[in-house]
């Protein structure tokens, strides 16, 4: 079942063309990654599939609710690491703080909990960002160059919860301009001239 | 709603008390600031002219400098920490709301946010007048200041969420109080007195203060004319706020619908 499908997205700044009719479909448990050299619009795209922008044509679908992190980490650089995962368990309605716990301590950062975003290294601060996008366990997870700033043993830790997520029905569309390790995805949509190119299949959904 | 709007106001609250340029400028140029002024300006008469009911007071020019050196310290500072936590959270806002949250718990958070602002810093500065002065009418110049802070926490507000740049916007407000406040005081002003200082945001709390310190009076049209000011600023910046927040397109997608289009050109 696809819990995400977009179609025919467009979308100009002035009189340049960015997005030229995008289609992209992504089932329960997939990952995918979509590549494209910079400023190929590999951000506008996830934009606007998060809600963030909206295309001049074409419609995103989604069934259940989406996580988005943005390539730019977005953070209250005065507010410390639980008053973020506090304002963001308003914002999806959850109360319970198990969710939280368990992240914080997969990417190993619970000993940053009581400083303030500003004061945080990069890696931390996009793993906070990463967390803010997990809370609500989405249906569906948009992530713009995730593992930006990461040092290798996060960066496996990433994949381990990656993995897990995959594992439990989770789609992840991960955006970036350089595949390391193809082998980890499912998928690798190239996007070329406003357009994505589908790569060949290499592994079966997970679900 | 409550949830979210709990978390917001108190989160609001915490980041502006984390300005410590703020904190500094509170600490050392509110009473530096009255000190500099006092010494400069003698105690001599001076003419000062209560609008609403046309009444010509002769107070000394020393007291009445204070009152406007006061409103213009808190008037840039309350300004300044409005302005730059408007900017500052300008993207995580969105975020935010992309994550479901309801712009109008933001919204109300951010005026109650800056509401508590202008309260702290207008009577902050109010207190530490009586260092330099002891006022009859202490009350109203705190009532002023409170006033007129909050009309400049509004204005932070508003040029927060229209400058482009962060430069442009600290300069437009430190401008904008120094000549506001600086008009309405008549001590070596040329546009003393003059009918035009009625169109000034400080006119009201400057007007306010003066009767209840000089005058034994209270001028409860003066409270409404400076009410009047943080309105309209409020009302415009929290106007626009909302119109650079999420709106139809991501509100689909962020409650999970089945399906959001976007119809050929439309935006």
């Amino acid at each position: 079942m696809n819990v995400l499908e977009a179609h025919g997205i467009r979308k100009s700044f002035g009189r340049h063309p960015v997005l030229a009719g995008v289609d992209l479909e992504i089932a329960a448990g997939e990952l995918v990654a979509v590549v494209g050299e910079n400023g190929s619009g590999k951000s506008t795209l996830l934009r606007i599939l998060a809600g963030d922008l909206r295309p001049d044509r074409g419609s995103v679908t989604t069934r259940g609710r989406a996580g988005y992190c943005p390539q730019a980490v977005v953070l209250d650089d005065a507010l410390t690491v639980d008053q973020h995962i506090r304002y963001f368990q308003a914002a999806y309605g959850i109360s319970g703080a198990e969710r939280a716990e368990a992240l914080i301590a997969r990417l190993g950062y619970g000993t940053s909990r009581r400083q303030p975003a500003g004061t945080l290294s990069g890696g931390t601060r996009q793993k906070l960002s990463l967390t803010l996008a997990l809370l609500h366990e989405p249906a569906v997870l948009l992530l713009d160059e995730p593992y930006q700033g990461f040092d290798w043993e996060t960066y496996l830790a990433f994949w381990d919860l990656a993995g897990e997520l995959r594992a439990a029905g989770t789609a992840i569309l991960v955006i970036t301009h350089l595949v390391f390790e193809q082998e980890r995805f499912d998928r690798i949509c190239h996007l070329t001239a406003g357009r994505i190119e589908e790569g060949a299949n290499r592994h079966a959904p997970a679900a | 709603m409550r949830q979210q709007l709990e978390v917001a106001v108190r989160h609001s609250l915490a980041a502006q008390s984390r300005n410590r340029l703020a904190w500094i400028l509170l600490v050392a140029f509110v009473p530096g600031w009255y000190l500099i002024i006092g010494s400069m300006i003698p105690h001599r008469g001076a003419t000062f002219i209560l609008r609403s009911n046309e009444t010509r007071l002769v107070v000394d020019g020393h007291d009445l400098t204070l009152i406007t050196a006061g409103l213009s310290a808190i008037t840039l500072i309350a300004g300044f920490v409005v302005f730059a936590a408007t900017r500052r959270a300008i993207p995580f806002d969105r975020r935010l709301i992309l994550s479901g949250y309801r712009p109008a718990a933001l919204i109300t958070a951010k005026t109650a946010a800056a509401l508590a602002v202008a309260a702290a810093v207008g009577g902050y500065a109010a207190v530490v007048i009586l260092a330099f002065w002891r006022p009859a009418g202490l009350w109203s110049i705190a009532v002023a200041f409170i006033l007129a802070a909050a009309s400049y926490a509004a204005l932070g507000l508003l040029v927060g969420v229209l400058v482009r740049g962060d430069l442009e916007g600290f300069f437009l407000i430190i401008m904008t109080a120094l000549l506001d406040t600086f008009l309405e005081n008549p001590v070596d002003n040329p546009l003393a007195n003059k009918p035009i200082l009625e169109f000034f945001p400080s006119y009201g709390p400057t007007q306010f203060a003066a009767a209840g310190a000089f005058h034994h009076q209270v001028l409860p049209g003066m409270v409404a004319v400076s009410l009047a000011w943080t309105a309209a600023f409020a009302l415009l910046g929290l106007a626009v706020l909302r119109l650079r927040m999420p709106h139809s397109w991501m509100r689909g997608i962020r409650a999970g619908r089945l399906r959001t289009a976007a119809s050929p050109g439309s935006r």
